[in-house]
């Protein structure tokens, strides 16, 4: 027992809450998608955390992975096209005290919202962020996102994508202070719990990719990794992920990586051949910008109203005369 | 017997100095020969002056002056009249400590411009902007010890008090916003003059505000605070407002309601009366923030929550509770411990209070209680310590002053450990003065085994091996340390050899006990002279026929010879003694153990001889049982039995849209067959095709009359 007896004694009358006080409507994704898989997990997560619905805040941006937060029934800001981190960064900074996660997907992150991508990733705040890597703009029916592999036929490129895709992982292993790196899919539900789990213990962004299916657009893309368990390579370390037993007589194919190891991160997430599952990069010494730029001020009614009138005063419109007088 | 050794038998048996031949030492300024290069401290670079450093971040709060000025020197010391700088600036630290010496006062800067005087060279201010600490300047004397300690607590506390200022400040602000929330809400924050307010002078007559007020007063019914809460909100306030455990930062200098409490006392006594006092207001202090921080989150529910916080605190509670709370500082006298004050300071460490607790000992060569002849030395400390100890859940360190720059860290440790400490101090600095200076007289009662140094740290670990270590204590593997000693004889030649320092070299620079030694002339150097410390490795059988003498050396350091009486051998036994079983607890020749060793290190030999005797029979190598790693087992399935790898299942939806009946999820939010009867065989194998994950198998049909059997049992095989 390391808590005070006080502590002990008042958090057992907390409530615990069950996975469908954290579910809201039924989702309106197609059968089969992998979101699916994503929102039972997170749910599975903030159930066994015991994430205060009211202390949660799920930002997303815009595609089918962005309706995340309407399933929800905690705090959620459907954002617009591409911003949902900074608007997650600004509710982190206001609220520290909050858990903040960000729901995106492949057009969302990797294309409109680049830059924040970027940015997001050298400020390290403590966010968990899940991109949801369908490889297809899924929500407009079917156009080429930047992660669609190379000769994709879609409605924008009914001749195939003529450029390679960009690699999510090597792109964000390459950002100054990036703190956490990890990739899950999500046919491997436990796995997928596993990492989104050690994501949300990361101080500091934690970025997740989680390679999914699209069944109504790309339904046998993914069919190769998914139908040969030795193309998926796991990886694990004793301060990382570990695997289980059952785990592990299904998918032979393992290697083992100190989550430490940059270069060798980078490695092992530009293979193309076997998708990589597991964390490839965790610093916990990078330095989050919300500690940095904490004023330690206390937010008081007062603090506040005083700041806002600040802001309105320089877009008051004045009455006619009230200028001058204002200015005398 | 020969007439030299009977005559410094005499002494030692009885010491007294009969004939002409043994002379006195009083009056001869007499020192130890290893502390022969010691003379003039203020001539040497050591561990004093410290600065005891104004609030400087994280860093050390005490920082010899001799370390300040090394690393100014590295980092502005360069250039081409570097070595002169250097020396320059050295000379300057030497005039510091001789102004210290002389009794001067004042902070690192002031002492500094003092010095240097009207002699400030360009280089010299070079290096002195280089030092960027600056702070009070405190030589090593009778002082030094309540300074050092009660220096380095105000810089925990300070940080510590700072931290539950805040802590309560918000919870303050926090609790009002409640209120002032209930206002906005109420009849009254809708009030036209409450309205008119909120604009400012300057628009007022752009709004009508009374059909403001009333368009909020009739469309928004909202439900004001219930009274209990507000209530308890306002009794929240009021405690948190009105505490004087630490001075609130948000509040303007003068607003003060009432001074806060003094933490630092002179006497256990006072501070337990202190504590006494308080401990009704801390508990209800503690209950205030344990509640606003429920309320705050608005989860305090009074059916739950009130039988908890009504007797709160009656029947005790967790001295952790109290962690945040500043903790008792108190300087005492070990000269003063006695009766109520022992007493005191076993009431505080035994209940585990809060408290800090300085016990500085000036002299331990004090008269013992039960009066001439009798010997006790350092026994309060060693009292104090052991009783400390026993209790168990104490932090003690123990430390002469010379040593407790270098011990700042344990100091530190002991500060910030949340339950009580005893620092026991030996100050080097005896009323009744001795000859030697206080910092070298306490190095020398550490070296002496007099006053070793250890720690004992309760927080460290379950057992001695973590909690205790003897650290710093010289050749800690040895009775009694040995230092080398280089002389020249009377022919000019250089002589060497390894001297001991023992308990009887410390007593020797203390003049009360002149009388239990006597010098020997050079004349009557001879054979039957043994160092002390070899006198005392082998206890003499029988009449004496050595007698133990101490090497020494004069004003003009010339080398003399003194026997020492056979009382104070005795007590060099002892404390001897008292060292061994010190060093038996810091697991250093712990008997225990090295029994252990030896019985089976014997046990080895002996199946080693045996081996050797019989060395046909080579035994096969053991493979090494290795528990194999439980495996989730799965049960086994037959391939008739229609199921669903729950564990594996994606959560797709694409069986639960097919049949909700049949196919249901878990609290994991992963599907199974709930009810096989809830479809036909058919919509099972349309889901198993359908999985993404290919988790479904349908088995075999139950229904035999199911139209299309035996094309559904085709298609059902890629699934089995």
């Amino acid at each position: 027992m390391n808590m005070a007896a006080t502590e002990c004694l008042l958090q057992l009358y907390e409530e615990r809450l069950q996975l469908e006080d954290y579910q809201s409507g039924v989702p309106r994704w197609c059968s089969g998608c992998g979101d699916n898989a994503i929102l039972a997990a997170v749910q599975r997560l903030c159930r066994d955390e015991g994430l205060r619905p009211e202390q949660t805040v799920f930002v997303s941006g815009i595609g089918c992975s962005s309706r995340f937060p309407h399933y929800m029934k905690t705090y959620g800001f459907h954002g617009i096209h591409g911003r949902a981190l900074p608007i997650a960064e600004g509710v982190k900074m206001a609220r520290p005290d909050l858990t903040v996660f960000v729901n995106t997907g492949d057009g969302d992150c990797c294309s409109i919202g680049a830059a924040h991508w970027i940015h997001a990733l050298r400020y390290n705040m403590n966010i968990t962020l899940f991109l949801h890597d369908n490889q297809i703009y899924g929500l407009t029916k079917k156009q080429v996102s930047p992660t669609s592999p190379i000769g994709t036929r879609s409605n924008t490129t009914p001749r195939g994508a003529y450029l390679e895709a960009l690699n999510p992982l090597t792109v964000t292993l390459g950002v100054q202070n990036v703190s956490f790196v990890a990739q899950a899919v999500d046919w491997i539900p436990e796995l997928l719990y596993d990492i989104v789990k050690a994501a949300y213990h990361h101080k500091g962004l934690s970025f997740v990719r989680i390679v999914q299916r699209c069944p109504e657009w790309l339904p046998k893309l993914m069919d190769p990794w998914m139908h040969d368990p030795q193309k998926v390579q796991l990886v694990h370390h004793e301060r990382a992920l570990r695997i289980s037993p059952a785990i592990a007589k299904v998918y032979k194919n393992h290697v083992e990586h100190d989550p430490l190891n940059m270069d060798r991160a980078r490695e092992i997430a530009s293979s193309t051949d076997v998708v990589p599952v597991g964390i490839l990069y965790q610093n916990p010494c990078v330095p989050c910008y919300e500690d940095i730029r904490r004023s330690g001020g206390l937010r008081s009614a007062d603090y506040v109203r005083r700041g806002l009138e600040g802001e309105f005063d320089k877009f008051t419109v004045w009455p006619e005369g009230a200028g001058e007088q204002q200015a005398a | 017997m020969e007439s030299d050794l009977q005559t410094h038998v005499t002494f030692y048996l009885t010491g007294k100095r009969h004939g002409g031949q043994l002379g006195p030492i009083d009056g001869m300024a007499l020192r130890p020969a290893l502390l022969a290069g010691y003379r003039d401290l203020t001539r040497l670079r050591y561990d004093y002056p410290v600065v005891l450093c104004a609030q400087d971040g994280d860093g050390a709060s005490v920082r010899p002056l001799s370390g300040l000025v090394d690393a100014a020197l590295g980092q502005a010391g360069g250039g081409q009249d570097g070595e002169r700088v250097r020396r320059h600036v050295l000379h300057l630290e030497e005039d510091i400590r001789k102004l210290l010496a002389e009794g001067a006062e004042g902070t690192l800067s002031a002492l500094w411009d003092k010095a240097a005087g009207a002699q400030a060279g360009q280089g010299l201010g070079r290096v002195r902007a280089a030092i960027k600490a600056d702070g009070e300047l405190a030589d090593c004397d009778r002082r030094l010890p309540a300074r050092l300690v009660g220096h380095a607590w105000n810089a925990v506390q300070q940080r510590k008090s700072r931290r539950f200022a805040e802590d309560i400040t918000r919870l303050i602000h926090k609790l009002n916003d409640i209120l002032v929330a209930d206002f906005v809400r109420s009849d009254a924050g809708k009030s036209v003059d409450v309205l008119k307010s909120g604009i400012g002078t300057s628009h007022q007559d752009s709004f009508d505000f009374d059909a403001m007020s009333r368009i909020l007063r009739d469309s928004v019914h909202e439900v004001a605070l219930p009274a209990s809460r507000r209530r308890r909100v306002t009794q929240l306030l009021s405690v948190l407002e009105s505490q004087r455990f630490c001075a609130r930062t948000d509040l303007p200098a003068g607003d003060e309601a009432d001074e806060p409490y003094a933490f630092a006392f002179g006497s256990c006594d006072a501070a337990l009366r202190a504590y006494r006092e308080r401990l009704p207001k801390a508990i209800e202090l503690l209950k205030a923030i344990s509640m606003a921080e429920l309320e705050i989150r608005s989860e305090y529910h009074e059916a739950k929550h009130d039988p908890i916080f009504e007797g709160f605190g009656e029947i005790g509670f967790d001295p952790r509770d109290l962690s945040r709370f500043p903790d008792y500082l108190v300087c005492a006298n070990a000269s003063r411990m006695r009766g109520v004050e022992n007493d005191r300071l076993a009431e505080i460490f035994s209940g585990g209070l809060p408290m800090k607790v300085l016990v500085q000992t000036d002299d331990l060569l004090e008269e013992s209680p039960l009066g001439k002849g009798h010997l006790a030395i350092g026994l309060r400390a060693k009292q104090l310590a052991s009783m400390a100890i026993g209790l168990s859940r104490v932090f003690v360190l123990q430390c002469p002053s010379s040593h407790l720059v270098q011990w700042s860290g344990h100091l530190t440790q002991g500060l910030l450990y949340s339950g009580p400490a005893l620092f026991s101090v030996f100050s080097g600095a005896p009323e009744k003065a001795g000859t030697l200076p206080a910092y070298l007289n306490a190095a020398a009662a550490l070296e002496a085994r007099v006053f070793p140094a250890y720690v004992y740290d309760p927080s460290a670990g379950s057992d001695w091996a973590a909690r205790f270590h003897l650290g710093e204590n010289p050749q800690a593997e040895r009775d009694w340390p040995m230092r080398e000693f280089a002389y020249e004889d009377s022919n000019h030649q250089r002589m060497a050899e390894s001297l001991e320092f023992t308990l009887v070299d410390f007593i020797v620079c203390d003049p009360r006990f002149a009388d239990h030694f006597a010098r020997v002339p050079p004349a009557h150097w001879n054979g039957s002279l043994v160092p002390v410390a070899e006198a005392l490795a082998h206890e003499p059988v029988g009449l004496p026929t050595q007698v133990p003498c101490l090497t020494m050396v004069d004003e003009s350091n010339a080398l003399q010879k003194v026997i020492v009486d056979e009382n104070l051998i005795r007590e060099a036994r002892t404390c001897r003694d008292m060292w061994y079983s010190l060093r038996e607890l810091g697991g250093i020749r712990n008997s225990h153990a090295e029994r252990l060793l030896a019985r089976e290190k014997q046990a080895w030999e002996r199946v080693r001889k045996q081996e050797s005797a019989a060395p046909a029979v080579v035994a096969a190598p053991v493979a090494e049982a290795r528990p194999e790693p439980p495996v989730e087992s799965e049960p086994e399935r037959s391939p008739d039995e229609a199921y669903i790898e729950t564990a594996r299942c994606s959560t797709c939806n694409e069986c639960t849209t097919l049949n909700p009946k049949m196919f249901k999820y878990d609290a994991n939010m992963q599907a199974y067959i709930a009810d096989i009867d809830a479809g036909t065989y058919a919509q099972l194998v349309e889901a198993a095709e359908n999985c993404q994950v290919s988790v479904i198998h349908p088995g075999k049909p139950r229904n035999p009359k199911e139209p299309g059997l035996e094309e559904l049992q085709k298609r059902a095989e890629a699934f089995l």
